[in-house]
C-alpha cells in the first residue's frame, strides 16, 4: 500500500481441525489486489454436521465466490479513497454486494448439485432447488481492507475485530445486539441469505497507524469462557505483534489456535491483518 | 518472564470446554412403585460408566448432569448439576401423583437462568414416564419454550409401559418426526436409558443453524436404540 498510511501490511492466516474432527470443513483466503494497495480477506465454517455433510465444498467456495465478487471492487475503492466525498457512494456499493456475493455463492452451489446430487441420484434428473443446498451450509466473513477504508461483511457466526493502537479496547464491529445460543448460526445455504448478512464500513483513520483487523470462526471465540477472554485475545496478539513482530507471531499462531480448537471442539479458523513496519 | 516463556503463553482471558447440561426428568409417581422404579434406578446407574466414556470422547465438551423427580410437586434430585466424570446416582423412591407441568417448570427455571453461558452446547432433556400428568403440564411446556434454550433442547421421551400418555410425550418431543420410546421390560428400559445417556450427548455437540429457521431440529438426526427381544412386563 501507499501513501501516508502504514508502512507495511502483514497478513496473518492460520486454520486448524477441530478435537476429534474428520476434516477441517473451515475455508480461508488472502489475497492482495492492485498491485498490493488492497486486501481481500475471508473465513468460512462449513457446519459439519451430518445435514451438512458436504460443508467443507459450500465454506471452499463461499471465501472464492467472495473474493471473485469483492476483488473489482476493492480495485473502485483503490481508485477513489483519496476522494472522501465518493466515500458514501461506496459504502453504498459495499452494502448492496451482499445480493451478488450470496447470489454466486449459491449458483455455484445448485451447479455442483446439478451434477453431483447430494442425495445419490443420477446427475440431471431433475434441477436442484433451495433445499437442496443444506448439504453445503457454511457461514461467511470477509474484509475488504484498504489504506483509507475498511469494508466488512458477515453471514452468521464468528467474529470480525478491530484492535487500534492508540491503546483502545478491541471492537467487533459486526457483533449483533443477541449473541446466538449454542452452535445455532444463519448459514448461506438458508432463504435469503442476503437479508442476514451484515455490512460495516469505515474509514480506516480511527484505527490508527498500527491496526490489527482479524476476522475468524466461531471455534477461537468459543474456546474462551466469555467474550471478554477473546477480546483479550486481540488486544494480546497485538501486543504481541508490536513486541515480537510479525514472523514470531506467525510461528506461534497455529499452536495457539490449536489449542483454541481443543477447547472448543471445532474446526478454528483466523485471518488478520497487521499494520507494521 | 522469560522470552521462551511468553512463546508459550496463550493470548487471551481463560479457556474453557463448552458445557452440555443433561437433565433427568423422573415420573416418581405411585405408579412406578416396586419393579418400574427399581429398574429405573438400576438402569441409570448402569448407563453412567457409559455416559462418562462418551463424555471423555468428546473432550471438548464438558457434560453436566442434573436429574429431578415429580410426583405429588416436583424438585431436584441434585441440588446442582455435577460434572459426569463424578457423578454418581443416588436411587430415587416412588409416591403420589404425576405433576409433569411442575417439572416442566422447574427446569425452565433452571434453563432461564444466567449458569447457562451463550457459548454452552445444546442442553439435553430427558423425560422418562409411566403414566399420564395430573396437572397442567402445558403451561409447563410453554414455560420450557419461553426460554432460549429450552427452545434449542435436544428432547428424548421414555414411556414405560402401554399406560404411558405417548401423545402428552410426544408434545413434550415438540417434532412431528420424533415418537417416544417405548419400553415394556427391564432390558428395554436400561437399552434406551444407555442410548439417551450417550447419543443426546452426541446430538447436543453438533452444529445446527439457527433453530428458528426453517431448517429447525436438523441436529436431531438419531436413532432409536435397538429393543430387546424379552417379554413384555410393563
Amino acid at each position: 500500500m501507499t501513501g501516508s498510511g502504514p508502512t507495511a501490511w502483514h497478513v496473518l492466516r492460520g486454520s486448524v481441525r477441530g478435537l476429534n474432527k474428520k476434516f477441517n470443513q473451515d475455508s480461508l483466503y488472502t489475497a492482495s489486489v492492485a498491485d498490493g494497495a488492497a486486501l481481500v480477506l475471508s473465513v468460512a465454517d462449513g457446519h459439519g454436521s451430518a445435514a451438512h455433510f458436504r460443508s467443507n465444498m459450500g465454506s471452499r467456495w463461499a471465501v472464492r465466490e467472495f473474493a471473485d465478487c469483492v476483488t473489482p471492487f476493492a480495485r473502485t475503492v483503490v481508485d477513489r479513497q483519496e476522494d472522501p466525498t465518493t466515500w458514501l457512494a461506496l459504502f453504498a456499493a459495499a452494502r448492496a454486494l451482499a445480493g451478488p456475493i450470496c447470489h454466486r455463492w449459491r449458483e455455484r452451489a445448485l451447479l455442483y448439485e446439478a451434477g453431483h446430487p447430494a442425495n445419490g441420484a443420477a446427475a440431471g434428473e431433475r434441477n436442484p432447488t433451495r433445499a437442496d443446498l443444506i448439504p453445503y451450509g457454511t457461514t461467511l466473513l470477509g474484509l475488504v481492507v484498504t489504506q483509507q477504508l475498511l469494508f466488512c461483511w458477515q453471514v452468521g457466526d464468528g467474529d470480525i475485530t478491530t484492535s487500534a493502537d492508540a491503546g483502545a479496547p478491541p471492537r467487533r464491529p459486526l457483533a449483533t445486539a443477541e449473541e446466538e445460543y449454542g452452535d445455532d448460526t444463519d448459514s448461506l445455504c438458508e432463504p435469503e441469505p442476503w437479508v442476514k448478512m451484515r455490512v460495516h464500513c469505515q474509514p480506516m483513520a480511527p484505527l490508527g497507524p498500527r491496526p490489527l483487523l482479524i476476522a475468524n470462526t466461531d471455534g477461537l471465540s468459543k474456546s474462551f469462557e466469555d467474550e471478554r477472554g477473546y477480546l483479550k485475545f486481540a488486544t494480546d496478539v497485538h501486543s504481541a505483534l508490536e513486541r515480537q513482530g510479525i514472523d514470531k507471531v506467525r510461528l506461534l499462531l497455529e499452536g495457539w489456535l490449536t489449542r483454541a480448537a481443543g477447547k472448543s471442539g471445532d474446526d478454528t479458523t483466523l485471518v488478520g491483518v497487521y499494520a507494521g513496519e | 518472564m522469560s522470552s521462551i516463556e511468553a512463546d508459550e503463553e496463550m493470548p487471551g482471558g481463560p479457556m474453557a470446554n463448552r458445557p452440555v447440561h443433561f437433565f433427568w426428568l423422573l415420573d416418581c409417581s405411585g405408579s412406578m412403585m416396586g419393579n418400574k422404579i427399581s429398574e429405573l434406578n438400576f438402569a441409570i446407574r448402569e448407563a453412567l460408566p457409559e455416559m462418562q466414556s462418551a463424555a471423555k470422547s468428546n473432550p471438548a465438551a464438558k457434560l453436566m448432569v442434573r436429574a429431578l423427580t415429580f410426583n405429588t410437586g416436583a424438585s431436584w434430585h441434585d441440588k446442582q448439576a455435577i460434572d459426569v466424570a463424578s457423578y454418581s446416582w443416588k436411587d430415587v423412591h416412588a409416591d403420589g401423583v404425576t405433576d409433569m407441568g411442575a417439572a416442566f417448570h422447574l427446569v425452565a427455571r433452571e434453563l432461564g437462568n444466567l449458569t447457562m453461558p451463550q457459548r454452552a452446547l445444546r442442553p439435553v432433556l430427558a423425560l422418562i414416564s409411566d403414566g399420564g400428568p395430573t396437572d397442567d403440564y402445558r403451561a409447563g411446556l410453554r414455560s420450557i419454550e419461553a426460554t432460549p434454550w429450552g427452545q434449542r433442547a435436544v428432547r428424548i421421551a421414555i414411556a414405560i409401559g402401554n399406560d404411558a400418555d405417548r401423545s402428552m410425550l410426544k408434545e413434550f418431543l415438540n417434532n412431528p418426526e420424533l415418537e417416544p420410546l417405548l419400553v415394556h421390560n427391564a432390558g428395554q428400559l436400561a437399552s434406551a436409558i444407555r442410548w439417551a445417556s450417550t447419543m443426546a450427548v452426541k446430538a447436543a455437540s453438533n452444529a445446527a443453524p439457527n433453530t428458528n429457521s426453517p431448517l429447525s431440529n436438523t441436529g436431531q438426526q438419531w436413532q432409536a436404540p435397538p429393543t430387546t427381544d424379552d417379554e413384555d412386563v410393563w
